[in-house]
């Protein structure tokens, strides 16, 4: 429940921002953000570190869908370590369900560099931090990569 | 500066997926990057855990692996990965430190890589219809082992079950299908000449070996 709470604040922000662009163009139907940045950030009692960093080029409303390009999604621990970083040309993220999807291509790596994952094709469950590639998966493992600093 | 000579080669020529060799895990390699292809795979990023499907291939420095399902567990930032499952029509192919190849085949390989008390294991376990070819030397068991860090291949098998070897892929120098399980004699002993076979140890049931099998 409180991660779909979260899920639900994140996309609250998002489409916020977007009722912000909304109230300024006077275009009620078709809104959309530019730039846009949002975080979530940890259950207590990690509240005030974040957890996710959704940002992208644009995102525009499509009734319960969020169609977003230039898609860049970062993840921390609890003690503000980078995780993951997801980058993703073009996506349309459910905001009902918690699912993005693309039919492009889509870039995971880890904060540090030392691995990566690519591929074309991939729906993200959000709820249960699951990753579906569909064509062409290429997993680079590096070695001796060295680990990330707390941001 | 020979131990240090030695230390870099053992940590090239280590083998398997990873780069960490016993104590040489803090020297500094330049070791290419593990690829793993496939046509469509599913991440578990919660858990860690990959599944890759379809024409899957593993590209490492010391070994080519290809099958059609494999998961992985995948490591933490910096770290490496610990253990694979490799499903159908696995074929691996391996060059060791003296540029002698490995080819092996069978429906199931895992690889498992630890550390416990600073002695590093790591090893690749074949099951079903296990074959290896190494050099001129053919080997069937369930299961063999490779074990990566000191090159040696084992393998355990039950009173019944078909082991055989063959010097060349043409003519068969020992059959241990016949009553072998109450000898614990090494089977090349028999008719190889000395040296013939090196780095295989072969073993009856019950045996409470290294082999760690899933």
């Amino acid at each position: 429940m409180k991660k779909t709470l979260n899920n639900a604040v994140l996309v609250l922000s998002v489409v916020a921002a977007l009722g912000f662009c909304v109230v300024r163009a006077q275009q009620p139907a078709k809104g959309h953000a530019n730039d846009f940045s949002s975080v979530e950030y940890f259950e207590p009692p990690h509240q005030t570190s974040i957890k996710t960093r959704l940002s992208g080029a644009q995102a525009q409303p499509q009734g319960e869908l969020l169609v977003i390009q230039q898609l860049k999604l970062e993840t921390f621990d609890s003690n503000g370590v980078p995780g993951l970083v997801v980058k993703a040309p073009h996506c349309v993220y459910d905001t009902i369900h918690g699912l993005a999807s693309s039919a492009g291509h889509l870039r995971l790596e880890t904060a540090d560099g030392s691995s990566h994952v690519e591929g074309d094709g991939f729906l993200w469950r959000q709820t249960n931090s699951f990753l579906t590639i569909s064509n062409n998966v290429q997993t680079v493992i590096e070695a001796g990569a060295k680990k990330p600093t707390g941001s | 500066m020979k131990k240090i000579y030695l230390i870099a080669l053992l940590a090239l020529v280590g083998g398997g997926w990873s780069h960490a060799q016993t104590n040489a895990a803090a020297v500094s390699t330049s070791r290419a990057p593990t690829i793993i292809t496939s046509e469509r795979a599913d991440f578990d990023l919660a858990e860690r855990h990959a599944v890759y499907r379809g024409n899957v291939r593993v590209d490492d420095p010391q070994m080519k692996l290809t099958c059609e399902e494999l998961t992985a567990d995948l490591p933490q930032s910096g770290g490496q990965i610990n253990h694979l499952v490799a499903l159908t029509n696995v074929v691996m192919d391996s060059v060791d430190e003296k540029g002698q190849t490995k080819h092996a085949t069978s429906d199931k390989a895992v690889y498992d890589y630890n550390v416990v008390n600073g002695v590093t294991n790591e090893s690749v376990t074949l099951s079903g219809n296990a074959k290896v070819k190494d050099g001129p030397n053919w080997m069937t068991g369930e299961p063999i082992t490779f074990y990566l860090v000191n090159h040696t291949l084992h393998t355990m098998h039950a009173e019944n079950e078909k082991m055989l070897i063959y010097q060349n892929a043409t003519s068969a120098m020992v059959n241990t299908n016949t009553p072998v399980a109450n000898t614990n004699l090494p089977v090349a002993n028999t008719n190889f000449p000395p040296g013939t076979i090196q780095n295989i140890d072969l073993m009856t049931l019950p045996q409470s070996g290294p082999t760690t099998t899933h």
